[in-house]
């Protein structure tokens, strides 16, 4: 499921690595970019970004873990391959705590390299379709009246039609008007459907 | 008591000042002057009297001699009439012998001065003598001599004449009165009175005026025929003569005044008077003098006042006099300025007084009962009181009896001193005391204190006298730490030769063991100026024994370490350069892999996949390099030390440092000196050290802006050994703490360093007797040293 307008965003100090991973993916059929350092990755990045970042760890001033960190604060998604010459344990469980996607360490095999890649990717397109589905119901909501949104928020909490017009202090027939509309306006048939919606968004 | 009472009074009034003495005038010969003129006046006026008595007695001298003259002429001119009365009889013839006789006699009785009258013949013989009885002539007695003349002188002139003055047969001064008796022109004879002129004086003169007068009867020569002088003294001033002119004779009476009461009398009142006035003036002589003392003495006082009153004024010590029953009579200025009353507030009241505050009561009434029954302390009370504003305050009160004039006590006179600087002052000084103490004792160190010349230990601290003794204070320090003493040839100075100007000077400083306990100690010893002045030996003895133990044992510890260490570095530096080889192991397996995949695909440009396989080439090459450097590492038991020139080093360390510099545009100047010398190395060590150096600048200036990246490698010869090469980057620089740390194995500074880089480059470079330090650069910046041997 290679998605064309995925890259697979390369940053390592050394001019080598660099030259031989570019090498070996495009020989694959990826879109390669590569950075010298976290620094230029930084300044490049924006948050149409597609793909994953294959990131070596030990770097001269910004090292991948700082990179890392910054990135989340960014609010990215992008996967992160790490890439270690030491396979150092302690470090690797936070970084993968931390939401790293994956881990390798040097001297790497090509397919394991690879495989982790995919499976990157698929995450990344995994996310990207869950981020306009999530956007598809945040629109409904948003067309949501503000008593239509408290009816809601009753209904999906599993309340009876006439616990919410108590609540609300409105009438039977008003509650079924607005869950009518609410049902149509997001696009649902049944109760269960917009439990669902509501959730995957929350 | 109301003898105390007047004294205190008495003693109330010494305080006061005395009145101002009058201006000193020439009033003080006033008296003098008058009692002069009075004693002149009263000599005048005695004069004045005396010559007026004198003058009185003058005049009733002059009075008496008249009236004696009278008396005595009328005397002789009723004799001269009788004889006249006599003759006429005779001339006439009517006079027989009896009449003669009765007339005669009867007139010789009346008057006593007439011894006989006699009639004699023109020749001097004597017919007729009456009285019968009369012995101063006889009948038939023949007149002779002057009175002969006399007789015939006065039948010559035919009147009465007085003859000669004579002795008559008692002796006595006589004369004749001669009246001569002639009938016609004869002669019938003559009667002649035979007068006695001593009994004529008595007859004539009352007593009164020979008690009176002394008299003297002088004939006409002068010459003193009678006189009637006693003893008595006469007075010349009051004085006369009577001339009494007989006929044919001349008889002088001369009177002189007895004097009245003596010759001293006249001048009894001059005398009393000049006693007087001399008294007098000797008494006011005297009271001038006194007065003069009193003066003076007044001036001693009043000096002696002012001085007092200024004493008592400037003191600051508070002065009260309270009586025996506790009143105060008397306070000074300082009292009242201390308590802030005034001085008409206290002095009348008895205790309780107003200064004393309401919780002190009962113990200051305990201390003034105990000071008024004499039993004060002489120490004094030490109390608190109280100013009129409510302020507390500490005073010292020191009691003494206050004697009267008259030798008794009157009360007490008491000295207040505020106390409470002083006070304060004490206690900060016995802290500050105790903290020194607490501190010298406090101490590990034995420290004492003893004098140069005597040897005596004038201060010792608590680790002193537990080595030494207790007691050893005062004692000679030379026997009392003869077992841990530096020999006197080892001192840097003689203490006892030291000048005042040469204080403070060290002595000695050193380890010695103690022969005794065999314990070590630093001996730190200085010669300084003790607190009186004079010259002292300050020692500080520090027990190093444990020191020194752990001392060895570090030195064990370290040898083991080292050896861990050495075995550490080696199996880092296998690790390190793992790590490196790594890099192009895994470039080499991503071109193969890329080739692979593309010619599996049969998808490629063969230029591509040659430029690849070129690459991978070349990272073989990389990875060998690496190899290489690690086999001569790891295969050196002993460097493989041989002479280099260090550009050649310099050059093919900076192949390796290059590719970092240009990736963080770091500019590395090498700046060596022309004809230096080869070095004696291990050259891949050495280059290694090189390469970690020059890494470690360009990372070290990672966060400084690019312009400002500048790596100097410099190097100088230090002497004929060494040379010394400098690696200074102008980086963040490095924490003082760091400095030391970073040589330590496995310290670092850099977030993925292992720790061993700069650990393993000191071990290289001490491994070829050389030395690796660094030192911060002054504008900013960390600068490396280190020295290698150099071809000799």
């Amino acid at each position: 499921m290679n998605d064309l307008t995925q890259t697979i965003y390369v940053v390592d100090d050394d001019e080598a690595m660099r030259d031989s991973m570019t090498w070996l993916l495009e020989g694959e059929g990826y879109v390669v970019a590569c950075f010298d350092s976290a620094e230029n990755f930084l300044k490049a990045r924006h948050d149409e970004m597609r793909g994953c970042i294959v990131l070596d760890v030990r770097m001269p001033e910004m090292s991948g873990l700082e990179l890392h960190e910054k990135l989340d604060g960014l609010g990215s998604q992008l996967p992160v391959i790490f890439v270690t010459g030491h396979g150092d344990v302690p470090m690797a469980v936070s970084a993968l705590q931390r939401g790293a996607c994956d881990f390798i360490e040097k001297p790497f095999h090509n397919e394991d390299l690879l495989s982790r890649i995919r499976r990157a990717l698929e995450l990344d397109s995994q996310l990207s379709a869950r981020r306009e589905r999530d956007g598809a119901i945040s629109h409904r909501l948003d067309q949501l009246t503000q008593r239509e949104r408290e009816v809601m928020q009753l209904v999906v909490a599993g309340k009876l039609n006439k616990q919410i017009a108590d609540e609300l202090n409105i009438s039977m027939k008003t509650v079924e008007a607005h869950r009518a509309r609410v049902m149509e306006k997001m696009g649902v048939r049944t109760l269960a459907e917009l439990v669902k919606a509501v959730m995957s968004v929350n | 008591m109301a003898d105390a009472a007047r004294a205190a009074k008495n003693f109330a009034m010494l305080m006061r000042p005395p009145t101002p003495q009058p201006k000193h005038t020439r009033l003080w010969l006033a008296p003098y002057v008058a009692i002069g003129i009075f004693a002149l006046a009263m000599l005048v006026l005695t004069a004045l009297l005396q010559w007026r008595e004198l003058d009185t007695a003058r005049s009733a001298l002059e009075g008496d001699m008249h009236w004696a003259e009278r008396t005595i002429e009328n005397r002789l001119h009723a004799h001269q009439d009788f004889l006249a009365e006599l003759g006429r009889e005779q001339e006439f013839k009517q006079l027989t012998y009896e009449a003669f006789q009765v007339k005669a006699s009867r007139y010789v009785r009346e008057a006593p001065e007439i011894q006989a009258i006699v009639w004699v013949d023109t020749d001097g013989k004597v017919e007729w003598v009456a009285p019968n009885e009369a012995t101063a002539v006889f009948v038939g007695e023949q007149l002779g001599g002057e009175r002969l003349a006399a007789l015939q002188e006065a039948l010559r002139v035919r009147r009465a004449v007085v003859s000669q003055d004579y002795r008559d047969a008692t002796q006595r001064p006589s004369h004749d009165i001669i009246h001569p008796v002639q009938r016609g022109s004869a002669d019938l004879g003559a009667f002649i009175a035979l007068q006695s002129l001593e009994t004529l004086l008595r007859a004539t003169l009352p007593t009164v005026f020979t008690t009176r007068y002394s008299l003297t009867v002088v004939d006409a020569q002068n010459r003193e025929l009678l006189s009637n002088s006693s003893v008595k003294p006469t007075d010349r001033q009051v004085s006369g003569q009577i001339s009494l002119e007989l006929p044919n004779n001349r008889l002088g009476l001369n009177i002189v005044a007895y004097r009245v009461g003596g010759a001293w009398l006249p001048f009894v009142p001059a005398a009393l008077i000049t006693i007087l006035t001399l008294i007098a003036s000797v008494t006011l002589i005297q009271l001038r003098r006194h007065a003069h003392h009193r003066a003076e003495t007044e001036e001693e006082l009043r000096a002696a006042y002012a001085f007092r009153q200024a004493m008592s004024q400037s003191l600051i010590t508070g002065l009260r006099a309270i009586d025996l029953e506790g009143r105060i009579t008397f306070v000074n200025a300082a009292f009242c300025r201390m308590t802030g009353f005034d001085e008409s507030e206290l002095v009348g009241i008895k205790p309780p007084y107003p200064y004393w505050p309401p919780e002190e009561f009962d113990r200051l009434q305990h201390n003034i009962d105990t000071a008024l029954a004499g039993q004060a302390p002489a120490s004094g009370f030490e109390m608190r009181i109280m100013r009129k504003n409510g302020e507390r305050f500490d005073v010292r009160l020191y009691f003494s009896p206050l004697i009267g004039t008259n030798g008794q006590q009157i009360g007490w006179m008491a000295s207040m001193n505020d106390i409470t600087e002083p006070k304060r002052a004490r206690v900060e000084l016995e802290r500050a005391h105790e903290r020194f103490v607490t501190v010298i004792d406090g101490l590990d160190s034995a420290v004492h204190v003893a004098d140069v010349q005597t040897g005596e230990i004038l201060f010792a601290n608590r680790a002193f006298q537990n080595i030494f003794g207790f007691d050893s204070v005062g004692q000679n320090s030379a026997q009392i730490t003869a077992a841990c003493r530096p020999a006197p040839e080892w001192l840097h100075h003689d203490p006892a030769t030291l000048s005042a100007d040469e204080l403070p000077c060290e002595l000695f400083d050193g380890e010695i063991q103690h022969a005794l306990s065999g314990h070590w100690y630093h001996i730190h010893e200085r010669a300084i100026r003790w607190v009186d002045g004079r010259t002292v030996r300050v020692q500080i003895g520090a027990d190093i024994t444990d020191k020194k133990h752990i001392e060895e044992v570090n030195l064990q510890q370290q040898k083991r370490l080292e050896q861990t260490s050495r075995l550490i570095t080696m199996g880092e530096m296998a690790s390190s350069l793992a790590h490196e080889l790594n890099q192009p192991l895994s470039a080499i397996a991503n071109y193969c892999a890329g080739c692979v995949k593309r010619m599996q695909a049969g998808n490629y440009k063969l230029d591509d996949l040659l430029a690849a396989m070129q690459k991978a080439s070349d990272q073989a090459e990389r990875a060998g390099k690496i190899i290489r450097r690690m086999r001569d590492m790891v295969k050196k038991g002993d460097p493989n030390r041989q002479p280099i020139a260090l550009e050649e080093l310099v050059d093919e360390t900076r192949a390796f440092a290059d590719i970092d510099a240009q990736r963080t545009g770091t500019q590395i100047v090498v700046d060596l000196p022309d004809n230096l010398p080869k070095i004696v190395v291990d050259r891949i060590m050495i280059e290694q050290v090189l390469l970690n150096l020059l890494k470690n600048g360009i990372e070290a200036m990672g966060d400084v802006p690019v312009e400002r990246r500048l790596l100097t490698l410099q190097a100088q010869r230090v002497d004929e050994r060494m040379l010394e090469i400098t690696v200074a980057d102008q980086g963040h620089g490095l924490a003082e703490e760091d400095i030391e740390k970073i040589f330590a194995p496995f310290y670092t500074t850099k977030a993925e360093g292992m720790g061993i880089g700069l650990a393993i480059c000191r071990s290289i470079i001490e491994f070829h007797q050389g030395r690796l330090w660094v030192e911060p650069r002054r504008e900013g910046g960390t600068v490396f040293h280190f020295t290698v041997p150099i071809e000799e």
